[in-house]
């Protein structure tokens, strides 16, 4: 059970601590149903800290989004751990990280959150429009209740649950400093059902799909730039010289861009579909990262973001990997 | 010239005759989203929308856009063709004051050939907006749901007809051309549309005082709120590029075999590369100083310039945001700052 | 750019010469070039302190100042460090080939308003390019000025530009030349130390003075400073920004500092303007 009042002590504690430099949770948006990632600096800002149906942000992008800017002569660098918040998938990009050597493990301190699930923004808006006022959403069983400003709505999870979530496997976290509350029981099997749905499709029929979903892409990066994995400082698509993107937005370069940063996640995505969740113009990037999640399932038996000890997938290699796959 | 009534069942016609004179633009679904987009005249015309996912701004300033073709290694510069004479069907007020507000740039000094050639080619006929969304504050920012500034036409749903009234000598060529399709409009229409557009605006629920806020903006330069605002700023392109004032590009070649191509597209203050020196100094290093320069584009230096502010107030920025960047409280933020 | 002219457009112009300013992975290679077209000859005018933008068809454009005085002659030149993805393929040209060119941009120093008297031009490895023009012009209309003192330093003598030139300067007797490198090396027989301690050694009077200074940021910083100390009203110091660009016409958007486009307001600013702009020296 979501336990708030112990969120906020342990926040309390956390922020104050001397090795901490600033804790990353939750907080009320500035409208209806949003969120925003609370950036918590002291003590006194504790009580903004939420956890709820909710809290989609894996707030694990921050630990690699940081800009790190040159340090000024005659300063150290700060070297103060950074806390933050973790539902089960978020904390599976964390070990990812770790496993990337991306993050350093003295650096971070990890706060567990076990999770029922989020919803989906875009279903509940629709649920409910034009609601401006704050809501309060909770889980309670498989339901999920929504506190409007004309009353108290019950609506049955599998309704507005964000799809990630119907069939997640870890919504505990796989790693943690502290855990705040009990854990929960897991809500699917990670079957990969919609995947299998897409391979079913003859060639024509899948490039028809994409090329109309790649067609809208507008290039705004929001999907590489929230995702925890994608943190090359020196991003493929930015370069110039020598520029194996075109900027233009058009089917050609939206293609290798999406294709791209596709192949780049594969065997590092941790399914926290945060690239779909931010899409402006809803492109389900999640096909493509689960189609290519259960290839290295599959034919590797190697699932990431679980143990912070093991190999990156990429460069381990095992004497009895399959390669009848490879042309 | 007077208002006239377009009965729904006609509008069919209307857009036939639209699309028969010239390239007509509509609100379309590409994928799940809404933008507007080059329709024939069999179209079935459908303009019960919010507001696009893309500003209407894609069709005078698109994302991509040929300046020149030439072939490589050679020194011919082949321009591309004129504009054709294009009519944007349903564009909201919002999005229509924005390019009005656009124009003020491109006509600058030096006139920008490729915008102004197609803003001169281009009717608008807007459509009063009578259910504003959650995160519109046009009324804040000089604007209102019939507010007719960018407009050639404006059209208002009467529920079974639209009232149609032209505002431009352009609007008022178009409605003439298409001219025994309109019946008369009587006082009671003229006045419940008045009604609409006054019920309309007590539906917009947020706003903002922005009085003040440029003639304060300078004295926030070193401010603890720009880090504040942007420390969950994923730095990505959404609030620029969504944005219908927002304007800044780039200019690339661009190669395919022999032929190629000088273009630009939509770029924006929120990447790094955005002014980056080849150096490897950025003036602007982090999301701290990109989220100042954007706030401050549009609601100081653009005031300075032009003395308007380039924003209308559409929402599309707060709405799309991934991490709820609300610029209506930033500016809060920006009122209360000491 | 000729009235009517599509601005985005460039025109082709070609390299009449060519030379290495500088050696090294950024050397300094200077093009003169001359527009092909002779109509766009004759409405080209350009001032010191204007810009223009120079590329190649299937490469890109980038921005420079250009480093030639309008009274040199009816060509242009360009003093390019070779850094990015333009400046390299631009490197590769020789006599001979086909550049594109557009402009000339910005405003200009204000030569006119400046005649009579005594200008200082303060200049630091590359940054000297922009203050060449000024340099000759103020030669070339000598008697039109209280006089001309150059201070030009860089890392080493290899890294100065324009060097020649500035050999041939300090032998005259009407002009005031400085060269300096910031180490002692064998065989250079001019000053050793930095360009901001080189101007409290030449201790230019602030009387009836303008002061220009371009170098790097750290540079320029001190210049201000020792400037403030000669007694340097900051209505007498001029600098020329740069940023990235990619229109030059104050369309594109990301060249601004404040509410000022560097390629529109500026590149030259009074330090009494930018002392205020808070973006100026980030």
């Amino acid at each position: 059970m979501v336990d708030l009042e112990k969120m906020r002590t342990i926040a309390k504690e956390t922020v104050s601590r001397d090795d901490v430099r600033y804790l990353i949770g939750w907080r009320q948006g500035t409208y209806g149903f949003r969120v925003s990632p609370h950036f918590m600096k002291g003590p006194e800002e504790a009580e903004k800290l939420i956890f709820s149906p909710l809290c989609s942000n894996n707030l694990a992008t921050y630990l690699t989004l940081t800009e790190k800017l040159p340090v000024p002569r005659g300063e150290q660098p700060d070297s103060r751990k950074i806390a933050v918040m973790v539902k089960g998938c978020d904390s599976r990009a964390v070990v990812q990280q770790l496993i990337e050597k991306g993050i350093e493990r003295e650096r971070v301190f990890v706060i567990g959150c076990p999770c029922e699930g989020v919803l989906d923004l875009k279903k509940v808006e629709e649920k409910f429009p034009g609601i401006l006022s704050p809501v309060e959403v909770e889980w309670s069983g498989d339901k999920i209740i929504f506190t409007l400003p004309d009353g108290v709505k019950e609506v049955p999870k599998g309704e507005v649950l964000a799809k990630k979530c119907l069939s997640c496997r870890y919504p505990n976290p796989v790693m943690s400093d502290i855990t705040l509350w009990d854990e929960v029981k897991s809500l699917g099997d990670g079957n990969y059902e919609d995947v299998k749905e897409m391979e079913e499709k003859n060639p024509q029929e899948k490039w028809s799909f994409w090329k109309d979903k790649f067609s809208s892409c507008i290039r705004c990066y929001s999907c590489r730039n929230v995702c925890p994995m994608c943190y090359c400082e020196d991003c493929v698509l930015d370069r110039l010289n020598p520029q194996w993107i075109n900027r233009s937005a058009n089917i050609s370069e939206n293609s290798a861009f999406q294709l791209a940063r596709a192949f780049h996640l594969a065997g590092r995505c941790i399914e926290c579909g945060e690239c779909e969740r931010v899409c402006p113009v809803d492109i389900p990037l999640m096909a493509l990262n689960r189609k290519l999640a259960k290839e290295v399932r599959e034919q590797y038996e190697f699932e990431p973001g679980l143990d912070p000890e093991s190999k990156p997938f990429q460069s381990s290699y095992r004497p009895n990997d399959k390669e009848d796959f490879i042309l | 010239m007077d208002s006239m009534k377009l009965s729904k069942d006609k509008l069919n016609s209307f857009v036939a005759i639209l699309a028969e004179q010239k390239q007509l633009y509509m609100p379309q679904a590409e994928g799940e989203t809404l933008k507007y987009s080059p329709v024939n005249a069999k179209v079935q015309p459908d303009l019960v929308f919010s507001n696009t996912a893309v500003p209407a701004k894609s069709v005078v300033f698109p994302q991509v856009e040929t300046l020149f073709r030439y072939e490589v290694e050679k020194t011919d510069i082949k321009m591309p063709a004129g504009e054709e004479e294009r009519v944007l069907l349903g564009v909201r007020p919002c999005d229509a004051r924005a390019m009005s507000i656009v124009d003020n740039l491109f006509s600058w000094d030096v006139d920008d050939p490729y915008y102004l050639g197609k803003r001169e080619k281009t009717i608008v006929v807007g459509l009063a907006c009578q259910k504003p969304g959650v995160n519109c504050f046009c009324s804040s920012v000089g604007g209102g749901p019939a507010s007719t500034e960018g407009l050639d036409v404006l059209l208002t749903d009467l529920g079974e007809s639209f009232l149609v009234k032209p505002l431009t000598e352009k609007g008022e060529k178009l409605c003439q051309a298409a001219g025994e399709i309109f019946e008369e409009a009587s006082s009671d229409d003229l006045n419940s549309a008045e009604k609409l557009h006054q019920e309309a605006a007590a539906l917009i629920s947020r706003s903002i005082e922005t009085g003040g806020i440029p003639e304060k903006l300078p004295g926030l330069w070193e401010s603890g709120i720009w880090k504040e605002v942007s420390n969950a700023c994923l730095g990505c392109g959404i609030c620029t590029f969504l944005c219908p004032t927002c304007h800044c590009f780039d200019i690339q070649d661009e190669i395919e075999g022999f032929e190629g191509r000088r273009c630009r597209m939509w770029d924006s203050c929120m990447f790094g590369e955005y002014t980056l020196h080849t150096s490897g100094h950025n003036p602007r290093p982090t999301r701290r100083e990109r989220t100042r320069n954007r706030i401050n584009h549009k609601y100081n230096y653009f005031v300075q310039k032009f003395d308007v502010i380039a924003c209308v107030g559409c929402g599309r920025c707060i709405s799309s945001c991934p991490v709820n960047i609300d610029i209506i409280e930033i500016l809060q933020q920006v009122k209360e700052a000491q | 750019m000729c009235d009517n002219a599509n601005p985005y457009v460039p025109y082709m112009a070609t390299i009449e010469d060519t030379w290495y300013e500088t050696l090294g992975d950024r050397c300094v290679k200077t093009f003169k070039v001359t527009l092909d077209d002779a109509a766009a000859r004759d409405c080209w005018s350009h001032k010191p302190g204007q810009c223009a933008m120079v590329g190649l068809l299937g490469v890109g454009e980038s921005m420079f100042c250009i480093s030639c005085s309008p009274t040199e002659g009816d060509f242009l030149r360009f003093s390019i460090m070779r850094a990015g993805k333009n400046t390299q393929a631009l490197h590769e040209q020789e006599i001979g080939d086909k550049i594109t060119v557009r402009g000339p941009y910005g405003n200009n120093f204000p030569m006119d308003d400046w005649k009579g008297k005594h200008i200082i031009t303060i200049g630091g490895g590359i940054g000297q390019a922009p203050l060449r023009p000024i340099v000759e012009y103020v030669k070339a209309n000598l008697d039109q000025y209280a006089g001309l003192t150059m201070i030009y330093g860089a890392r080493t003598s290899g890294d100065l530009c324009f060097k020649g030139e500035f050999e041939d300067m300090s032998k005259r007797d009407d002009l005031s030349c400085h060269m300096t490198i910031d180490l002692e090396e064998e065989g250079w027989n001019y000053n050793v130390g930095f360009v901001p301690t080189m101007l409290m050694d030449v201790n230019p009077s602030p009387e009836n003075a303008i002061a220009i200074t371009c170098g790097p940021p750290i540079m320029i910083r001190f210049v201000l400073e020792n400037l403030k100390k000669l007694n340097f009203a900051d209505e007498q110091i001029y600098t020329t920004l740069e940023n990235r660009m990619k229109c030059g016409f104050g369309k594109c958007g990301r060249c601004n500092v404040g509410s000022l486009y560097v390629c529109k307001d500026g590149p030259v600013f009074s330090y009494a303007t930018l002392k205020d702009v808070p973006e100026a020296f980030a």
